[in-house]
């Protein structure tokens, strides 16, 4: 297999699994905290080259802190989540930043902040083809208690339901997906990938069992129109990808609005 | 919260009155089992959905994609359904949407919805486990009087058919409208009797404190006034004595 086979593969996989969790990330309004989350695992990656163990890993064990942190602080109802993510992302990028600047190894922090597809290893389609699987699994069997607790929380806390579960299962799947995209996308751009085919389902779908099948379609078309671009164009893979994904949510956004008036005023 | 006797008969609705941080919420928790409590004697039905919710409005996202159908399904969770809907909870649902009257539009998006028609979908999602007790938290907040006047048929059809109603409200007409008894709540308990008997001028200003009194007693005395000039034909509101 070249590397472009890989990257192929990858962007197909890694599209699928961001708007497959990005369709959750929507629903439950925790774009911001998934941004914060992707800035945190950067400083977790340099770390790791500087240990000398693989990237991944060190993003996993920060992004599982962080999700610690963040869970604690959200759970001070004066300070609340959006400030929780709003420290993380910095402290975050400023601890990766700090610690690229003091190390004696050379650490090639670009791939880490734009990411680096066409240099996608073996490892690394395993790594993207599991978590997509895992994901999949844990949204059929939880995919709608998550849509009914984000719905209304009240009401399957009154179902004599357990939100903590639910909220558990959301944070891993959200957590491990963006460790996962880190290597593709990168820290900056992952949040773009995972949120915007996600948006665009839900203006093109009346529900979520419509997101989930849409929203994955567009995150593989933007990964794959977007690598191809990137290669006809010699543009950056990572920064391609994130546009295409960008615009097909503003095309989503905009001619299906006008559509929708004409048909109420026909 | 002390000193709170009451019961509700199959059947029977009764409406539970008192201003805000007077102890609804908390006492349709307790009922539910999200609270821990010391009543001396405390009976709920405990089946698999036999109590059912139908919560304030400003509890659901609006704006979510979910259809009508979806949302009602939800309420099959207690039956498991809501991991792989059987026979059983396509049915369910299906009784539950024609029992409010929207099955029509049970493939359309929950938010697309007329308040009216979001409030009876939630009812229905209430509806969707066959409950032997109803809660409704201010289930007319915000209605126009078409939809009220659907939401109060609905409940007198369920009544008849021996679901029990427990009904959470600002709105006196609606209590005497649609309940039997009422208890009167402000931290304890004022009252719990006839609907008639309960809600008489002095316990409602009880209830309501000084504030409110001049409004609820205005509503009470021109109440009685209209029921003898047009036939029962009351469309008088107390204001909600909580507004600014």
């Amino acid at each position: 297999m070249d590397y472009f086979t890989r990257a192929l593969i990858e962007a197909v996989l890694a599209g699928g699994l961001a708007g497959l969790v990005g369709v959750i990330v929507v629903v439950r309004d925790r774009a911001f905290f998934t941004m914060s989350l992707t800035h945190a695992t950067f400083p977790g990656a340099v770390a790791a080259v500087l240990l000398g163990i693989p990237p991944v890993l060190g993003a996993a064990a920060a992004s599982l802190g962080l999700v610690g942190i963040a869970s604690g602080i959200g759970r001070m109802r004066a300070q609340g989540a959006s400030v929780a993510s709003g420290i993380m992302l910095t402290t975050g990028f400023a601890l990766g930043m700090l610690l690229q600047s003091v190390s004696t190894t050379s650490v090639n922090v670009e791939s880490f902040l734009t990411g680096s597809i066409l240099a996608t290893s073996n490892g690394q389609l395993v790594l993207t083809a599991t978590v997509l699987a895992a994901s999949a699994l844990a949204l059929l069997l939880f995919g709608r208690r998550v849509v009914f607790e984000s719905f209304d929380a009240a009401g399957y806390r009154a179902a004599g339901q357990k939100p903590i579960v639910i909220e558990m299962v959301v944070l891993l799947m959200i957590s491990s997906t963006v460790v996962t995209l880190m290597p593709v996308v990168g820290s900056i751009l992952a949040v773009a990938l995972i949120v915007a085919p996600a948006a665009a389902a839900k203006q093109l779908t009346r529900s979520t069992t419509g997101m989930f099948f849409v929203a994955p379609i567009i995150g593989i078309a933007a990964g794959v129109i977007g690598l191809l671009a990137s290669r006809a164009l010699e543009v950056s893979a990572g920064g391609a990808i994130t546009l295409t994904a960008a615009l097909i949510y503003l095309l989503a956004l905009l001619p299906w609005r006008r559509f929708r008036s004409m048909v109420k005023t026909s | 919260m002390t000193g709170v006797t009451f019961e509700v008969q199959a059947g029977e609705a009764v409406a539970l009155i008192g201003p805000n941080g007077a102890g609804k919420s908390t006492l349709l928790q307790a009922l539910l089992g999200q609270l821990k409590h010391t009543a001396k004697r405390f009976e709920v039905p405990t089946g698999a959905g036999q109590i059912g919710l139908l919560p304030q409005r400003q509890s659901v996202t609006e704006d979510f994609p979910v259809t009508l159908q979806q949302v009602v399904t939800m309420g099959r969770i207690p039956h498991r359904g809501i991991l792989w809907p059987s026979r059983d909870d396509r049915s369910g649902v299906q009784r539950a949407l024609e029992e409010v009257g929207l099955w029509n539009l049970r493939k359309r998006r929950f938010g697309e919805l007329s308040g009216g028609q979001r409030q009876r979908g939630l009812l229905a999602r209430a509806l969707a486990s066959d409950p032997k007790l109803m809660l409704l938290d201010e289930p007319f907040n915000g209605l126009d009087a078409p939809s009220r006047e659907q939401l109060i048929a609905i409940v007198r059809r369920l009544k008849a058919r021996g679901v029990g109603f427990l009904i959470t409200t600002h709105d006196i007409d609606l209590a005497r409208q649609v309940t039997e008894r009422t208890l009167l709540l402000n931290q304890k308990q004022i009252d719990f009797d006839e609907t008639e008997c309960a809600l008489t001028l002095e316990q409602v200003q009880r209830v309501f404190d000084h504030h409110a009194v001049e409004i609820d007693g205005h509503t009470l005395a021109t109440a009685e006034h209209h029921n003898e000039m047009h036939h029962g034909d009351v469309h008088g509101r107390p204001e909600d004595p909580e507004a600014p």
